[in-house]
């Protein structure tokens, strides 16, 4: 139940506290309200649920049980690159389902789940939309149509190159300038 | 203003606006039922077992989705209706731990009369039996929760109010993986669980119990 | 209500858009215009048009590229019109540009007047010197009634839709009884293009028949099949025509306030729509004062958070009012009883859009397009394995042949056609036997399918519908609210049985039982998701009952995709000495050199994805696919594999 977060998440969630007012408090905001919630921090945490109820005069329970009915909650942090990979109807019958699969043997974590250096997660997701490409698959915004096995380690790659890069650039700033 | 039904082969006499249910109930004519809930006005009409049969319509209807406002013949004990009922029945023991001998519900227990009623055994026929885990969620301070005796029903969600009108129990996940569950703090100002034995009363299945200090 | 003033209102509007309209086309150099809907963005149309203007400004070439939204041909995406007077070419549509087709185009088109004809796709109008597009098989055999706007225009400026004769046909209704607009609705026998085909005229009656002083209109945009899209095309192509036919939904039954329930999972639709919301406020279309008249109306934009249910009228209407979206017994209907207890009309995306042509045009052309019980058009998305995927919109009656065979251009790859599946979730699966069925709502019902959301999903001789009702029962199970008993346990034996099947595991009797759960689920459920979830089981075992029996008699996937029933392998005889094609894209390093300086798959680690199959040359061919796994000829891999220095 209780869960500890980052200062950063802390403070997010002490800044939202002091917007609640703005969002009214009838018990239709309530979705609109996870919403903003999840979109400023990635995932509903515990103590988010209980503000919540607090603002809008309902148990937590209530929101509890309204936000895990709905496919966009979740109430784990997301990996900094979340992979999403899409098994709409057009992407399964061109093997989506091996994309996934091949996307878990490489990060060696299960949909649903983050990898220990939080760097990656892995959720499937309904349809994307974008059935002319498949199979496809998004990491972070960016979709990637025409998947195919092969492609699943040059993504992973690219995604460490970059991260690699940006470490890389900062640790310069630090001690060049 | 009353309106005469058949039911089967009686005649009996119901005020306009009342559910099928409701008046087959208080004729004394029994129709196999979870969910209904006397009390509130439109009926969750989720454990899908009060089936009948209304002339003029090619298929079983849930009784307690029936408003009377006209002049009706019902029948409660067609193939087409017994068959759904077992049907629904064997679905729930699907994912019921049958253990009755330990359960409180044990003699009363609306699964027990159901099959009773329908002359069904507790077995789930085909069907393959699929439990849950865990078999016991402690997570309410109070209250221990059983999901595989659980039928989902939703009597304790409505009975449910704390000091505070705020209710502590939930539906939460989604589709099969749906459970009861409460969330959040517990302070006593606010709930009343410690007093209150709502839930565990009109729970039909022994799903929720106390837990023993 | 002052009619001339309304008129007056909406020339002031038409008039500025014409002015604006003329002056983009007066400008001197050519238009680029770029596909930038959630497809072609998705195609890499965002690094088209950056190459496009990169190349402009270092040319320095007199040149505007505009966005629009999709004209339905995903498989050519990006798409790219560019229209180059100065070349005295007509506008010629370009398909698959990536960036450096884009440079090519500004360097030798634009600068250098030279078409490059052996990229084109066709003309947009017809002319004299090149194939105008219009007399491919596809663009004839469309009738584009809602999507007709679609790809020519910007999404983002309501005056591109004014001037094509936008928000005519809503000055028009203001100025008349709500009583005879519903009267032409009902006469031109629209049906709702959600799914189950409801006469749209009767719903807008029956609320505004209905008691109470408040009401409201929902356009349902929570487009849920897992296979279908045409909904979020609209919207991000054209939302002023979603947005007119919902005013003047609301006009007719008397609401005032309007909600468009949109997947969030949508994010460019949702701007789209904002911004479309806006620009209709500032132009005095929406608000306290619709174009001068006493009506008042107001727009919100409901985000759905991601559940098929939501689809569902009651279950969309408990989402909105903050609760689980758990449908709920009907009737009552929301057209009586709906949003907060009000009368509520919820009408899909595409029965809306098509409201302003009905308006503009009358009952009688409607009539005209389509068959007697099924006026109008469909739009489906057809994807699969099908030559031209897409979204295209065709007149109700054309046949299932008609649309897989001549506008989306047959089954890939020299494969045979073995199944369509129509109406995703809820939907049936089709064979061979049913390629001459009208598409309309009657027709399919008829054949076990529906006409459901239109998602088409196109199958060829090595998909497995055993396979295929699987995933649909997989997606039903998960989205299943869970509230009533058939739905939310028997979907679940369902999905078990499904996969005992794929992998071997199951026998003849699952065969029955499948059946007989899938009529108690029919039977039994409460809403419409669970009464329409067994459909694709029920049709393909009707159809297909072939596959069934060869899975749980022989413990084969006649499809070849079941992994548990199937196995690749590489014929040795076809196989190419020092070949090493296959052995780099194998992510479990599965192939192995044989004694011979072949390849070999060692079956235990292979996984099965099928990548060796695709890289393997076309002149050598070499690996095959073969069900009951069983069959494949045992390769051994040499003791001690040769060592390369």
């Amino acid at each position: 139940m209780d869960m500890v977060l980052d200062p950063q998440e802390e403070s997010a969630l002490k800044q939202i506290e002091t917007e609640l007012a703005d969002w009214g408090n009838e018990r239709s905001r309530l979705i609109p309200i996870l919403q903003m919630i999840q979109e400023r921090m990635d995932f509903l945490p515990p103590r988010a649920i209980e503000v919540v109820a607090q603002h809008l005069g309902i148990s937590a329970s209530e929101v509890f049980g309204v936000a895990t009915f709905y496919n966009q909650f979740r109430f784990t942090p997301p990996g900094k690159n979340p992979v999403k990979v899409c098994l709409g109807t057009a992407c399964h019958v061109r093997g989506a389902d091996i994309i996934l699969e091949n996307f878990e043997r490489k990060l060696e974590i299960k949909e649903g789940e983050t990898t220990t250096d939080r760097e990656f997660s892995i959720d499937r997701v309904a349809c994307v939309g974008c059935c002319a490409l498949a199979p496809v698959a998004l990491i972070g915004e960016i979709v990637h149509g025409k998947m195919a096995p092969s492609k699943v380690e040059g993504l992973i790659m690219r995604c460490q190159i970059e991260k690699e890069m940006a470490e890389r650039a900062s640790r310069k700033k630090e001690t060049g300038e | 203003m009353m309106i005469s039904l058949t039911i089967d082969d009686r005649q009996i006499q119901v005020a306009g606006g009342t559910s099928l249910l409701k008046a087959c109930l208080d004729s004394g004519i029994y129709i196999p039922h979870i969910c209904f809930m006397e009390e509130s006005d439109r009926s969750p009409a989720s454990c899908r077992l009060c089936w009948v049969e209304i002339e003029g319509h090619s298929w079983p209807v849930t009784a307690c989705t029936v408003t009377i406002d006209h002049p009706i013949a019902v029948k409660t004990d067609t193939p087409a209706v017994r068959h759904l009922q077992r049907s629904a029945l064997q679905l729930l023991l699907s994912v019921h731990r049958v253990e009755c001998k330990k359960c409180p519900a044990n003699r009363q227990c609306v699964l027990q009369n159901i099959a009773r009623f329908l002359e069904v055994g507790l077995k789930p026929g085909r069907l393959q039996r699929r439990l849950k885990e865990p078999d016991v969620d402690g997570s309410h301070p109070y209250l221990d929760h059983y999901p595989n005796r659980c039928v989902l029903c939703g009597k304790c969600i409505r009975v449910c109010r704390n000091h505070d009108n705020r209710t502590a129990l939930t539906f939460a996940g989604r589709g099969f993986h749906t459970v009861i569950r409460s969330f959040g703090r517990f302070d006593s100002d606010t709930v009343a669980c410690d007093s209150c034995r709502a839930c565990v009363e009109i729970c039909p299945v022994g799903a929720l119990v106390i837990r023993e200090a | 209500m002052n009619n001339g003033t309304l008129r007056q209102r909406y020339q002031k509007l038409k008039a500025e858009a014409d002015r604006r309209r003329k002056a983009s086309e007066e400008a001197p150099g050519a238009k680029i215009r770029i596909g930038m809907a959630t497809c072609g963005i998705a195609a890499g149309a965002l690094e088209t048009k950056a190459a496009f203007e990169k190349e402009i400004a270092a040319r320095g070439i007199q040149a505007q590229v505009q966005t629009v939204g999709c004209n339905g041909h995903c498989y050519a995406e990006p798409c790219v019109v560019i229209d180059h007077p100065d070349s005295g070419f007509p506008p010629i549509l370009y398909p698959e540009v990536s960036p450096g087709k884009a440079t090519m185009l500004a360097k030798l088109f634009l600068q250098g007047f030279d078409p490059r004809l052996e990229h084109i796709l066709g003309a947009t109008v017809e002319n004299d010197m090149i194939p105008a597009v219009a007399d491919f098989p596809r663009f004839h055999l469309e009738k584009r009634v809602i999507t007709q706007k679609c790809g020519k225009i910007d999404p983002e400026d309501i005056y591109a839709y004014i001037a094509e004769g936008g928000y005519a046909a809503l000055t028009d209704c203001l100025q008349q009884r709500p009583e005879e607009i519903i009267a032409e609705i009902k006469a031109a026998g629209l049906r709702g293009r959600g799914g189950a085909g409801y006469p749209t005229g009767n719903k807008w009656e029956l609320a505004r028949g209905a008691a109470g002083s408040e009401k409201f209109v929902i356009c349902n945009a929570d487009e849920g099949d897992p296979g279908a899209y045409m909904d979020r095309t609209l919207l991000e192509s054209n939302p002023h025509q979603v947005i007119e036919g919902l005013i003047i939904c609301a006009y007719s039954v008397g609401a005032a306030k309007c909600l468009i329930y949109v997947r969030s999972e949508y994010p460019l639709a949702v701007r789209i729509i904002r911004t479309a919301l806006g620009q209709a406020s500032d132009a005095g279309i929406l608000g306290e004062s619709v174009l001068g008249s006493d009506f008042a109306v107001e727009v919100e934009v409901f985000e759905g958070s991601g559940a098929f249910v939501c689809g569902e009228e009651t279950a969309l209407i408990r989402s909105i009012e903050g609760h689980r979206g758990m449908p709920k017994h009907r009737p009552p209907y929301p057209a009586l009883a709906g949003l907060w207890g009000c009368p509520t009309v919820i009408n899909n995306v595409k029965t809306l859009a098509t409201i302003p042509p009905i308006v503009t045009n009358g009952a009688d052309w409607f009539r005209q397009i389509g068959t007697q019980n099924s006026p109008g058009t469909a739009v489906f998305s057809v994807v699969g394995n099908v030559t031209h995927p897409g979204l295209v919109e065709i007149p109700m009656g054309t046949t299932l042949r008609s649309l897989i065979f001549d506008v989306c251009g047959g089954i890939p790859g020299k494969k045979a056609f073995k199944a369509v599946q129509i109406g995703g979730p809820s939907g049936g699966c089709l064979s061979e036997a049913f390629l001459d069925t009208p598409i309309d709502f009657d027709s399919l019902t008829k054949a076990g399918a529906m006409m459901g959301s239109g998602g088409l999903v196109i199958m060829d001789e090595e998909n497995c519908l055993v396979d295929v009702s699987r995933y649909f029962l997989e997606f039903t199970q998960k989205e299943s609210c869970g509230k009533c008993t058939f739905c939310r346990i028997g979907t679940h034996h369902l999905l078990e049985i499904l996969g005992r099947l794929t992998t071997g595991d199951g026998s003849m009797e699952d065969l029955d039982l499948l059946q007989g759960l899938s009529e108690d689920i029919k039977a039994g459920s409460l809403c419409g998701l669970g009464k329409t979830a067994p459909n694709p089981v029920l049709t393909s075992l009707r159809y297909f009952a072939e596959d069934y029996r060869a899975h749980a008699q022989e413990k084969r996937c006649p499809g070849l995709t079941c992994r548990a029933l199937m196995t690749y392998y590489i014929d040795l005889a076809k196989c190419a000495v020092g070949c090493e094609a296959c052995v780099g894209v194998c992510p479990v390093e599965a192939i192995f050199t044989t004694s011979n300086r072949k390849k070999g798959i060692d079956q235990e680690k292979c996984v099965k994805c099928g990548e060796c199959r695709v890289v393997c040359p076309p002149e050598y061919d070499a690996v095959e696919k073969v069900s009951p796994p069983g069959l494949a000829p045992l390769v051994e891999r040499p003791a001690e594999p040769r060592k390369q220095n």
